[in-house]
């Protein structure tokens, strides 16, 4: 074969390659191209029929030629192999907006979540969590709340009071009600710690209220208390308003106005702008000097401050839920709202 | 309390008039302002006009035809009304005009044809335009001083002064002196350093004094007693003003004498009630606590029965009045009345507060008494209600009030150092400042050196320490002004148990269950259902002295009636598939472990499934859960449970305690709460999960292949699958990897009373690749275990 007509045989197997439309018919021409029958290697074979000074120049041409075939088939065969997986994958094709497969999740209760984000919130700067009995004392949630025995608040109407077990002779102080405040853990905390003291507690709390939108008899809240040497009012202000920040977003704006709780003093009410209004949002206030007395701290030494939330009004302001029935109906339909 | 800013600037040079100013004040200094109203009159274009002439109707006797002038034209009107003549200064209600009715809807004056002529309007009576009850005549707006022939064509109720902003002020309980419209306006006056225009009461009284004999039997019970008579009165409708002032605090005017009772009350502060003095026997009073069982019919016509604690008015001949509350019919002021006796009392607040509760009394009188009434206002209050009466009902006054205090309250005074109030505050305001705040709001203020000596006066009662004389401060600088500062504490870890439990509650919500909140409470019937042992410890549940419903009357000694309750809300609602969980506290009558002042009252998890496909496998793998999210081997240990079904049910233990159960309940539990499926539950006690350490060690894992082997053992029906697998971790050595249960099979070859339960066996060692000949002793070796302490028979390979 003169390397004129090897020029063609190559060309025109390149064309045949480029030409092939699947794998096996590439198999075919890879053997009719480069095979042992094929022209080139019969070409290559006839090489020592040549005369001497011609051998090395036509070797070297169908070595050359063998290359190119052999590169185009490997190049075909790659992108033929590519097509083929393709075509596969397009059969394999199905629809993945099918709800198959999805992992079972539930929810939290909303007021669990509320709760564990402001106490994180707390916990950030550092104060510890604790939880007290919802059965308490009177005692505890009264008395050493400088809540005097005449105050109203101690009416049935108000609070759920509990018969003690049968033989359980029992004085006014012992009386056993339903907690009507998170406050009296406070009081506990105190007692079994010394100063400083910073901590919060949430929890459920109990009260003679019928149901309405914005009524429960089981409600929770979350209580706070800051006692140190040095604790001004200037403290429970940028304290509470950090809060603020931090659960209702960074635009929140705080107002603290005075009001009155029997074991504050001065006591406060803050209301943050929320939604374009302002909303009475918790009761705070520097700890009455009698209840300091009442835990056995020194009233002349220590000062702080105490504040008190309730958790359905944060959660119902934060997410606009507008009866507080919702809570505790335990609809699967209104809990699996809750993220 | 309603404050109408008109009342108001009696007290006070008001700065401003605008009521969200006034508002946003009010606020600042601690009263909570609940709304704003408009105190707006019950008409509408009704002017002020003049009777021109009057003439007699050509075709009806009993009524004429008059002229009247508004200020633009003169109409036409028949009236019906004789009480007037040419040159009467009316209201004049024109065509198109509105004046109020019984009915909530206006009505609207329209051209009228009487008698064959046509009436352009009328001249309307104070009852027309909702101003009180007299409908006899027309309204004479010039007699009554309120407007003259200058004001013709101007609207009534600017001459009347009707329309006002009225501000519905919240007084906190410590705040009884504000429960006025003197004690806000002293506030405010504080608040803006302007004087207050306080009342002076003038009376031109007769010689004679009022002469009563007052005895009070304990002054706990009545600190003070104010009597004042008034000779000469004659009961009958009160003037405009003073109706005008009652109706805008919503209160409905009924007598000039009654009408200056409240008045005075809402003024001042100090209730006043007011007896014929001809109908008190002897002129003789005596003040002293009720004995139990007594009786007085009051006001509104009902007997009351009294108790010891309650405080009564008595004459020689019993009870006239209960004390702070509501006085007695026999003694109550009448249109025949001529003789007043004005009393102006101090009672002890908690009684009045017991007694109006204990009744159901609660008026704005008791609500004033309850938070306490300053002991120094009776008297002022006395002359001031005797004054009113000279002016609205006629009568001179006696010469003196009978005045029984047998022991002054005298101004207190408080010692205050600078340290005192800079240790809650901070340093501004500075100790100067503090005390020029408290003198502004009427302290008197003594200074020595780096201390001052506060004396507070009477209307102060909640002032009593420097903590609180730092409020008022405060109230006073505004709390606007403190700065913000964030205070760090020291330590903002959970404990371990804080945190087991928040994991828990991950990983359970992470399983597909959803977290409730049920009522902590049950009712009889809930417990009865649960069909509990005679000594099981949850049928002992505390009970509720005054629940709000009998269903609430007891605390939840178990998590399940709640929670199964509310699955049972679901599946009634067409959810398909209900999955629950709670935690939360229950109750015991045992007392707690670390109090034992108050019972035990232990956290409990609970959890129900219920709905479609639901069976107890449902939640026995929960317990495996829970095992591995605290870190404590837990066991099922099947049992026949109360609540539970029979052969369904099973005690979870960690270690040899029982701390919880797991099963399905009942079938008759579920039929209660109407259910028809099978409802499966689990309730542990928390405590016991998340209490104490979580330590645990890693096990180095191998790197050589595994071996695997199914093996099917047929046991009898009454061998547990857990003792099955038990008896083989047990007998497999050190080379058992992993082991687990797939298969469970019944009939074909297997024998009557016995199953088959297929086990897959991986085996591998730490150092090396186990051979298959050192597999075959450890097989076998399960094999005769299963045979010696089972009875069970491998059956080759599964």
């Amino acid at each position: 074969m003169d390397l004129q007509r090897l020029a063609s045989t190559v060309d025109e197997a390149l064309e045949r390659v480029a030409a092939v439309r699947d794998l096996g018919e590439l198999d075919r021409t890879e053997s009719e191209t480069v095979g042992r029958r094929s022209a080139v290697i019969q070409a290559r074979r006839s090489i020592g029929s040549l005369a001497p000074h011609l051998r090395k120049e036509a070797g070297k041409a169908i070595n050359e030629a063998l290359r190119t075939l052999a590169g185009a088939i490997e190049e075909r065969r790659a992108t033929l192999e590519v097509e083929a997986e393709n075509s596969l994958l397009e059969q394999d094709r199905v629809d993945l907006t099918l709800p198959y497969g999805r992992p079972r999740r539930g929810t939290h209760h909303l007021l669990t979540t509320t709760m564990d984000e402001v106490c994180d919130i707390f916990r950030a700067i550092g104060y510890r969590v604790a939880e007290g009995p919802e059965l308490e004392l009177a005692w505890y949630n009264f008395d050493a709340l400088n809540t005097p025995p005449t105050h109203p608040s101690r009416f049935e109407s108000d609070t759920m009071y509990v018969e003690p077990p049968a033989g359980d002779e029992r004085s006014d102080r012992d009386e056993l009600l339903l907690r009507t405040q998170t406050s009296p853990m406070q009081v506990r905390f105190m007692e079994d710690h010394d100063p400083p003291v910073y901590v919060v507690v949430p929890g459920r709390v109990f009260r003679t209220d019928t149901w309405d939108a914005t009524h429960s008899p089981v409600f929770h809240q979350i209580e706070g208390l800051a006692v140190d040497t040095d604790i001004t009012f200037g403290d429970l202000k940028g304290t509470l308003a950090h809060f603020a920040r931090e659960f209702f977003g960074p635009s929140a704006r705080t107002r603290f106005v005075p009001h009155f709780f029997p074991f504050t003093e001065p006591s406060a009410e803050m209301l943050v702008w929320f939604n374009g209004e302002w909303l009475e949002m918790l009761g705070c206030g520097m700890v009455d000097p009698n209840v300091f007395d009442a835990v056995g701290y020194d009233p002349g030494r220590v000062t702080g401050f105490a504040f008190g939330m309730g958790v359905e009004r944060l959660a119902m302001v934060k997410h606009s839920i507008r009866d507080i029935r919702h809570f505790y109906e335990n609809d699967l339909r209104v809990l699996g709202q809750f993220r | 309390m309603k404050v109408p800013v008109r009342w108001l600037a009696d007290f006070l040079d008001l700065p401003t008039r605008d009521p969200y100013q006034l508002e946003r004040i009010l606020v600042s200094l601690g009263h909570e302002v609940e709304g704003i109203e408009e105190f707006a009159p019950s008409f509408e274009g009704v002017v002020v006009g003049l009777v021109e002439e009057v003439g007699p109707h050509p075709n009806a006797d009993r009524i004429r035809f008059c002229r009247v002038n508004d200020g633009d034209a003169t109409h036409d009107v028949v009236c019906g009304a004789w009480n007037f003549g040419p040159g009467a200064v009316i209201a004049y209600a024109g065509v198109g005009s509105r004046l109020a009715t019984r009915t909530d809807h206006p009505l609207t004056v329209g051209a009228r044809n009487i008698r064959g002529i046509t009436s352009h309007g009328m001249i309307a009576s104070a009852r027309e335009l909702g101003l009180g009850d007299d409908h006899e005549g027309i309204l004479l707006l010039e007699e009554l001083g309120a407007a003259d022939r200058d004001d013709l064509g101007r609207r009534l109720e600017d001459v009347l002064g009707l329309s006002d902003a009225v501000l519905d002020v919240s007084i906190t309980p410590n705040r009884g002196d504000c429960m006025s419209i003197r004690g806000l306006a002293r506030e405010l006056a504080a608040y803006w350093r302007i004087p207050l225009k306080d009342v002076r009461p003038r009376l031109s009284t007769h010689s004679e004094p009022t002469g009563f004999e007052i005895s009070i039997a304990g002054v706990e019970a009545c600190p003070r007693f104010v009597a004042h008579q008034i000779d000469g009165v004659s009961v009958g409708p009160s003037p405009l003003w003073l109706q005008i002032r009652l109706l805008a605090i919503g209160q409905r005017p009924i007598s000039n004498v009654v009408d200056v009772s409240n008045y005075v009350m809402w003024e001042l502060g100090q209730p006043i009630h007011t007896f014929d003095a001809a109908k008190i026997a002897d002129r003789r009073m005596i003040i002293r606590r009720a004995e139990a069982g007594e009786t007085l019919e009051t006001l509104d016509g009902v007997t009351r029965v009294l108790e010891s604690g309650d405080i009564l008015v008595t004459d020689p001949s019993g009870p006239v009045a209960l004390a702070g509350i509501m006085g007695g019919s026999s003694t109550e002021v009448s249109g025949e009345t001529t003789s007043v006796l004005v009393e102006a009392a101090n009672w002890h607040p908690p009684s009045i507060l017991f007694t109006s509760h204990r009744l159901g009394l609660r008026s704005e009188a008791s609500s004033r008494f309850e938070r306490g009434v300053d002991p120094d206002l009776p008297a002022l209050a006395a002359a001031r209600a005797v004054e009113l009466i000279a002016l609205t009902a006629g009568g001179v006054p006696r010469e003196r009030a009978v005045d029984a205090y047998p022991v002054p309250v005298r101004p207190w005074q408080v010692r205050v150092e600078a340290r005192d109030i800079s240790r809650l505050l901070g340093p501004e305001p500075s100790f100067d400042e503090s005390l020029v705040l408290l003198k502004r709001l009427g302290f008197g203020v003594a200074r020595e050196d780096g201390r001052a000596v506060v004396t507070v006066p009477t209307h102060r009662s909640d002032v009593t320490r420097p903590a609180d004389l730092a409020e008022e401060v405060a109230r006073l600088h505004g709390f606007d002004r403190f700065p913000d500062l964030l205070r760090h504490g020291k330590d903002g870890k959970l404990t371990s148990g804080q945190t087991a439990t928040r994991r828990l509650r991950e990983v359970l919500v992470g399983s597909g269950l959803t977290e409730a909140q049920t009522l902590s409470f049950l009712g009889q019937a809930d417990l009865d259902a649960l069909g509990l042992p005679r000594h099981d410890p949850r049928r002992d549940g505390m009970r509720v002295k005054n629940p709000l419903r009998e269903e609430e009357a007891i605390l939840r000694t178990t998590l399940l009636p709640g929670l199964i309750a509310a699955a049972a809300r679901n599946v009634a609602r067409g959810i398909k598939e209900v999955r629950l969980f709670e935690t939360g506290r229950v109750f015991r009558s045992a007392p707690d472990p670390e109090d034992p002042r108050i019972p035990h009252q232990p956290v409990h998890l609970g959890v129900v499934v219920a709905g479609s496909d639901v069976n107890v496998f449902s939640v026995t793998g929960l317990v495996h859960l829970l095992s591995r999210a605290t870190g404590r081997d837990l066991e099922v240990i099947q049992d026949s449970l109360p609540i539970l079904h029979p052969g369904r049910g099973a005690t979870i233990t960690s270690g040899t305690a029982p701390v919880g159960i797991v099963g399905e309940v009942h079938p008759s539990l579920s039929r209660a709460h109407g259910l028809e499926g099978r409802v499966a539950v689990v309730e542990v006690s928390l405590d016991a999960l998340v209490s104490g350490s979580r330590a645990w060690d890693f096990d180095e894992v191998s790197v050589y292949p595994p071996l695997v082997f199914d093996l099917a053992f047929v046991t009898t029906e009454s061998t547990p699958a857990g003792r099955l697998l038990e008896v083989i971790e047990s007998s497999a050595g050190e080379h058992l990897e992993s082991l687990e249960l797939f298969d469970e099979f019944r009939g074909g070859s297997i024998p009557e009373a016995h199953r088959s339960l297929a086990v897959r066996v991986t085996l591998r060692a730490m150092d090396r690749t186990l051979s298959d000949r050192e597999a075959g002793p450890i097989l076998k070796g399960i094999a005769r275990a299963v045979d010696e302490e089972l009875g069970g028979a491998l059956r080759g390979d599964a």
